[in-house]
This record gives C-alpha cells, sequence and structure tokens, in this order.
C-alpha cells in the first residue's frame, strides 16, 4: 500500500532532497504534494489527503510552529503525523514543536538514514502493510 | 559569551558538518581573497543578534546543486544556485547558534539571496571572517555579532 506526503519548505532544493530520500528509502509514495510555507499547506489540505506531513520551522507567511497550530484546531487534520525537519534543533524549540503536535524532529543538516528512521518510527509498520519491508534493515542508503 | 578563538571553531565545525553532510563538498581553509559570483545572508536574534553571511564562486555553487540534487552541469539554473546558498547559510546558522549556546532559542529570519559578483577579503569589517576552497570551489562566511540583546 502507498501512501502520500506533504513537503513543506521554502528551498525548493530541500523539497528535492526529501522526496527522493524518501523515494530511495523504500517508502512506498503514491503522491508527493510540495509547498514552501505553510500557507500553501493548508490550501493542499484544504483539497487532499497526506498520510504524513515533513515540514521546515523556519518560513515566510506561516511558519511550521504556526502550521502545527493550524493543523491542531482542525479536527480531521490533526490526526496527520508531522515531522519537523529543521535548522532550529534547540531542546526549548523542539519541546515548543512536539507540545504543539509534532511526531518527529529531524535537524538540519541531516543524514537520509536520520529521515528514513524517523519515517520509519512516525507511521510505523506491519499490521497497515505500507511497506514490503523494514527500510531500517539497510545501513546506508545509496544517494 | 564564549571568546572567539571558540566562536571560530565551532563556525568552522558547523561548516563543515553542513557542507559534507548535505553537499559532499570537502572544504579547506585559506587565507587568499574570495572571489564571489552570489551571496547569501540570515539575522539571528536571541540573547545576542547578529548575521551570518556567505559568499560563494559559481563552481561552489554549481557543485552544491550537482550533489545536492544529482543534477548534471548544464540542468542547473540560477535560481537553484541561489536557493542552495540560501539553504546553506541556513543550515550553517542553526547548527552554529546550537552548538555555541544548546540551550537558548534563537529566531532566525527567512534567508536572503542574490547574484551578485565581488572580492570578499578576510579583513573585511565583520566580527569572524573565514575563506575557504575545494579544489577551486570557493566560499567564505562572515560573522557579525551584535553583543546586545534584542
Amino acid at each position: 500500500m502507498s501512501f502520500n506526503v506533504l513537503v513543506v519548505d521554502d528551498s525548493m532544493s530541500m523539497r528535492a532532497v526529501i522526496k527522493k530520500i524518501i523515494t530511495l528509502s523504500g517508502f512506498q509514495m503514491d503522491k508527493c504534494l510540495e509547498a514552501s510555507n505553510g500557507r500553501q499547506a493548508l490550501e493542499l489540505l484544504a483539497e487532499n489527503w497526506v498520510d504524513v506531513i515533513l515540514s521546515d520551522i523556519n518560513m515566510p507567511e506561516i511558519n511550521g510552529l504556526q502550521l502545527l497550530e493550524e493543523l491542531g484546531k482542525n479536527e480531521t487534520l490533526r490526526e496527520i503525523p508531522v515531522i519537523m525537519i529543521t535548522t532550529e534543533g534547540s531542546g526549548e524549540r523542539m519541546e515548543e514543536a512536539f507540545k504543539r503536535g509534532a511526531k518527529g524532529f529531524i535537524k538540519k543538516p541531516f543524514l537520509p538514514e536520520q529521515i528514513r528512521k524517523v519515517l520509519y518510527d512516525v507511521i510505523g509498520v506491519g499490521e497497515n502493510g505500507r511497506y514490503e519491508e523494514d527500510p531500517r534493515n539497510t545501513d546506508e542508503l545509496d544517494f | 559569551m564564549a571568546d572567539m578563538k571558540k566562536i571560530q571553531e565551532i563556525l568552522m565545525n558547523s561548516i563543515f558538518d553542513v557542507y559534507e553532510k548535505m553537499f559532499f563538498v570537502f572544504l579547506e581553509p585559506m587565507e587568499d581573497a574570495v572571489s564571489y559570483n552570489l551571496t547569501a545572508s540570515i539575522r539571528f536574534s536571541g540573547i545576542f543578534n547578529g548575521e551570518l553571511r556567505a559568499y560563494l564562486n559559481k563552481d561552489m555553487a554549481r557543485s552544491m546543486v550537482e550533489n545536492m540534487l544529482g543534477l548534471e552541469s548544464q540542468e542547473i539554473t540560477e535560481k537553484q544556485m541561489e536557493d542552495c546558498s540560501k539553504e546553506s547559510i541556513n543550515m550553517i546558522c542553526g547548527s552554529f547558534l546550537e552548538r555555541l549556546s544548546p540551550s537558548t532559542v534563537f529566531d532566525l529570519s527567512v534567508p536572503e539571496g542574490s547574484i551578485k559578483s565581488g572580492i570578499f577579503k578576510k579583513e573585511d569589517p565583520g566580527t569572524l571572517n573565514l575563506a575557504f576552497d575545494s579544489d577551486g570551489q570557493l566560499l567564505a562566511v562572515s560573522l557579525v555579532i551584535n553583543p546586545g540583546k534584542k
């Protein structure tokens, strides 16, 4: 079974890299939507369902923390797991993100394996049969 | 706040980490002036304020895009080079501030970039100026710190 992803980052290069890592990690991705800030993300979510969101924090218009807050206000959207991928890695900032509903946190710069691991931990595997194999079984991604 | 030698060491480690992990570029510190074609900058504020600026030549920016996105040289656009330059200074800034003061929250501005040529000299005004080379791919980073609170 494949799943839909939303990548939110104001850097198009970063969005492209994250998308590539998810594909190389063995996750079966049906659709990968992209938004360059929280406002665009909310617009896309009004018309599309995604299974997981990977979002930066430091973005123009609506930042990642504000996006979490907006998602939390919506009964349906609050169910979507959100993983923050950000340069802002202080303990306090992480705590703030988790308080607002984030399910995972990855600091930039990252290794591809870190995204794979956090995605696996957050989305889970097995009963829903989403993955053909445990993506953690291989040590390194051939990037 | 840490002394200047310590700050320099932390900043260099952050730059190495970002360039090696994200762009597969291995940098060597150098003393020479850097002839640049792109700039990127980001401001930060917290227990102290400041700004980080990066100056890159086209070879460096092109190589970053090639390595990060897996594109061929002829496919690369100026917009992609500018985007990668901005993202690199964003990551350097986050990494540097976290290493410098792990328990402190800093607010970062949205990074800005521009296609602008010039010569960066290590003696240019700035709290700390660093220059790097990787087989002719050039990078300079300048840190300005204002000790006052925001």
